[in-house]
């Protein structure tokens, strides 16, 4: 146990220790990583900052090779080859020998901003995304909440509460296209109160029905990030609060929520992401040709790159379409800092 | 989506990098005459499964290549696809990488773009030679097989050609004594059968459907001698085509002979209504229907017809129209131009042409033979108004742009279903769908003549 290398740590701790944890008996407990920093103020601060910056020096970075190299792999390369067949005239004419395929430089991108509907696209995915996020939010938190004290049939309802998630995207657009037919389950239910809803799969309804089904299907996955957040709430702090007399909402408002903000914060930015990429709902929802109005990114993707074989225009429209999406994205993670391994979020 | 399309292309063009390297020279010997000697060799097939007879291919997959085995020595390696959108990516994966089956299916509105690949063979005399050669086939069969009669790619395989059923109970009600040979006279046919009191109506058609709402335009448009591609312009602005679109939205906003619901069927649904006897006609159909009514109410009640010739607003057929019955449709089987074993692959071809295997193929599956002579021997009442409709087909515009001209014909009815359910599409709306299509199209149809 008590090795040379670990001399000098004991004695540094050693007397720290006691002050700042008096129940450890601290001379023979190793110290664990973390608990040096906190310790330091009362033993000497010099050897502490030095092991630090020992540590940060000698750390084994080679080990992340193989991890870097299949990041390189599977994202840069691709990446990178995507952003090179965006500038050749790719199409089903040249698929074959697409290496020697013309190359054209910005043509792609030119059309992809100026002559293609992908600006619109954009709007709609981002937009879609948007509300099916902002409705979704509170109903998550609030079904987290609920069920957040125990009560008989906890486990039964949280487990109904998870069947749209676990359900695959394709089952769920299958059995919501089946209920929206004209004439159909939602028609004659609306019906019956004397409310005729029209079209719902198509005209400039669409867009509030893949809004609806998204909500319906992705609501839970609030709930759960909301219910992990909850779970980290220490009992004492409810007690606490109790003890100061806060009610309800107060103790939600100011004591609960902020615990939620860093789950939540990564479970709207996981939750957009995942919106604006969803290619199975609109197509098995709509179909192709989509509607105008539910001609989301994905499915402008797909129909010009398997319906009109335009490979190299549509690598120009996701290049785009990433770099439009990046932009808000970045602004986004630095005001929330979820980049940041100090997240004020799950704090004690 | 976004990542994955960029990234997952990327990935096949990868991988198709590192596949060219260890591809090598292809050769491929052996004569005109003579079995092929497969011996120890194996064949890969890629055909589309039959979700309705999944069993049935199964055993013919084995009954087929049990037979193949007796005539070359070789195996057969059947993969099959369940949607043209996974053949499509399996197709675009071996083109790319020159890797992948030797012999594939395709349906025939796919044929161009795949020809436009330039990743399959084009047939020599010797090859038509080592599948039977070109007179075996129904010759109408071969109009969608390459641009022209000296480059073919497709080799016919079955016909499927478009048809109507119209239920005899029913139009004998309503004092119609054969069915209808223009496409007024059915409008006319469809009022008279149409009975909102019980539910019946004139027309079971999807306006949801994927494919059937450009095939009634095509139809109308061809038989009106509009053949929509004209060599490097496109005619969708053509006023035929939008006669054409008039006759199909009318019979549901003004003539009101298909059910409202309709505005949200697929073909499946309109079949559905037809089975349940609540409908005169049944458009757009073909013998693969046959199973589906013989099970049902209407069973021993219905006949098969071929749709109208005569385009909207004509009395009688116009020049070549009385051969446009229905688009040239079926499976064409193309060989990869990168197999190794393409005299096998023809040896597999010349096997499934055959006369009785084409014969036991469409009493198995209800699919019409690519083969004339046993095209001709068909001759059950059901079956004789389609297999005379397979050699009155005519196929679709030989270009790689054809897809994209599909798409931009089906976006017009897609786009107009509100409007359709509202009741009218107003003659604005329509000329602008049709200008928007017309653009789209012609910027793909430039791209093909490149």
């Amino acid at each position: 146990m008590s090795t040379d290398s670990f001399k000098d740590l004991r004695t540094t701790t050693g007397s720290a220790s006691g002050s700042s944890k008096p129940a450890t008996p601290a001379p023979t407990a190793r110290p664990r990583k973390g608990e040096v920093p906190r310790a330091a103020p009362g033993g000497s601060q010099p050897p502490g900052a030095r092991r630090k910056g020992l540590s940060e020096r000698n750390r084994p970075l080679w080990m992340l090779i193989p991890g870097g190299l299949l990041m390189v792999v599977i994202i840069v390369v691709p990446l990178l080859l995507g952003i090179y067949m965006a500038g050749l005239d790719l199409d089903q004419y040249t698929l074959r020998r697409w290496v020697s395929a013309p190359f054209i430089g910005v043509d792609n991108f030119v059309e992809a901003l100026v002559s293609s509907p992908l600006l619109r696209s954009v709007w709609l995915s981002v937009s879609y995304s948007l509300i099916a996020m902002v409705v979704t939010l509170p109903l998550g938190i609030a079904a987290a909440v609920a069920t957040q004290n125990a009560f008989k049939g906890r486990a039964l309802i949280r487990s109904v509460f998870l069947i749209p998630y676990v359900l695959p995207s394709f089952v769920v657009a299958t059995v919501w296209r089946t209920m929206f037919q004209p004439n159909g389950v939602v028609d004659s239910a609306l019906g019956t109160i004397g409310i005729d809803a029209g079209l719902w799969l198509n005209g400039p309804q669409t867009y509030w029905t893949l809004i609806l089904v998204q909500i319906w299907a992705s609501w839970p996955f609030i709930y759960l990030l909301a219910l992990s957040g909850l779970q980290s709430v220490d009992h004492e702090v409810h007690e606490a609060s109790a003890l100061d007399g806060a009610l309800w909402w107060n103790k939600l408002r100011y004591v609960v929520f902020p615990y939620l903000k860093g789950p939540l914060s990564l479970a709207f930015l996981i939750g957009m992401l995942h919106h604006i990429n969803n290619f199975t709902l609109p197509f098995v929802l709509f179909g192709v040709p989509a509607p105008a109005d539910v001609e989301v990114l994905p499915i402008l993707t797909y129909v010009t790159s398997f319906q009109s074989f335009r490979f190299g225009l549509s690598a120009a429209m996701a290049f785009v379409s990433l770099v439009l999406i990046a932009i808000p994205l970045f602004v986004y993670l630095r005001a929330v800092k979820l980049d940041d391994a100090e997240t004020p979020g799950g704090k004690k | 989506m976004r990542f994955a399309s960029s990234a997952k292309f990327a990935a096949v063009a990868a991988a198709a990098l590192a596949l060219t390297a260890c591809g090598g020279g292809a050769s491929s010997s052996g004569s005109a005459d003579g079995p092929v000697d497969g011996k120890g060799k194996k064949l890969s097939v890629l055909t589309g499964v039959n979700s309705q007879y999944s069993e049935q291919q199964k055993e013919w997959f084995k009954d087929i290549g049990a037979k193949f085995k007796a005539e070359t020595g070789a195996d057969i390696e059947f993969e099959t696809f369940a949607s043209a959108n996974d053949e499509l990516t399996r197709i675009q994966t071996s083109v790319v990488s020159g890797q992948g089956p030797d012999v594939y299916s395709l349906g025939t509105t796919f044929t161009p773009t795949a020809y436009a690949t330039k990743a399959f063979v084009t047939l020599s005399d010797d090859d038509w030679k080592k599948v039977g050669g070109k007179d075996r086939f129904n010759q109408a069969a071969l109009g969608i097989s390459g641009p022209d009669d000296e480059h073919q790619a497709g080799i016919p395989f079955v016909s499927r050609p478009f048809v109507m059923a119209y239920n005899k109970e029913l139009l004998a009600a309503a004092g119609i004594e054969k069915p209808a040979t223009t496409w007024d006279e059915l409008a006319e046919q469809a009022k008279k059968l149409t009975n909102p009191a019980t539910g019946t109506f004139g027309l079971a058609t999807g306006y949801k459907d994927n494919f059937d709402p450009w095939k009634f335009i095509w139809a109308m448009s061809v038989q009106a001698g509009n053949p929509i591609v004209d060599g490097k312009s496109l005619k969708l602005d053509d006023p035929a085509v939008k006669k054409a679109y008039e006759t199909y939205f009318g019979w549901l906003t003004k003539d009101k002979v298909v059910d409202p619901a309709s505005i949200g069927w697929s073909n499946s649904n309109a079949v559905a209504a037809f089975a349940s006897g609540k409908a005169g006609y049944l458009m757009m159909t073909t013998s693969s229907s046959v199973p589906t009514l013989e099970k049902s109410s209407v069973a021993g009640k219905y006949a098969y017809a071929t749709m109208p010739t005569t385009a909207p607003g004509e009395t009688s057929p116009k020049g070549d129209a009385e051969n446009a019955a229905s688009i040239l449709s079926g499976d064409n089987v193309v060989v990869a131009d990168y197999s190794k074993q393409k005299d096998l692959a023809f040896a597999y071809i010349k096997l499934i042409t055959s006369k009785e295997e084409q014969l036991n193929y469409q009493k198995i599956f209800g699919d019409l033979p690519a083969n004339a002579e046993a095209l001709k021997s068909l001759d059950s009442p059901t079956l004789q108004p389609i297999a005379d409709t397979a050699t009155r087909s005519k196929a679709t515009p030989f270009t790689g742009a054809w897809g994209d001209i599909q798409l931009a014909l089906l976006n017009v009815t897609v786009q107009s279903i509100p409007d359709l359910s509202n009741g009218s599409v107003s003659d604005s709306a329509l000329q602008d769908r049709l200008k928007d299509a017309q653009a789209k199209g012609q910027a793909s149809l430039d791209r093909a003549s490149k």
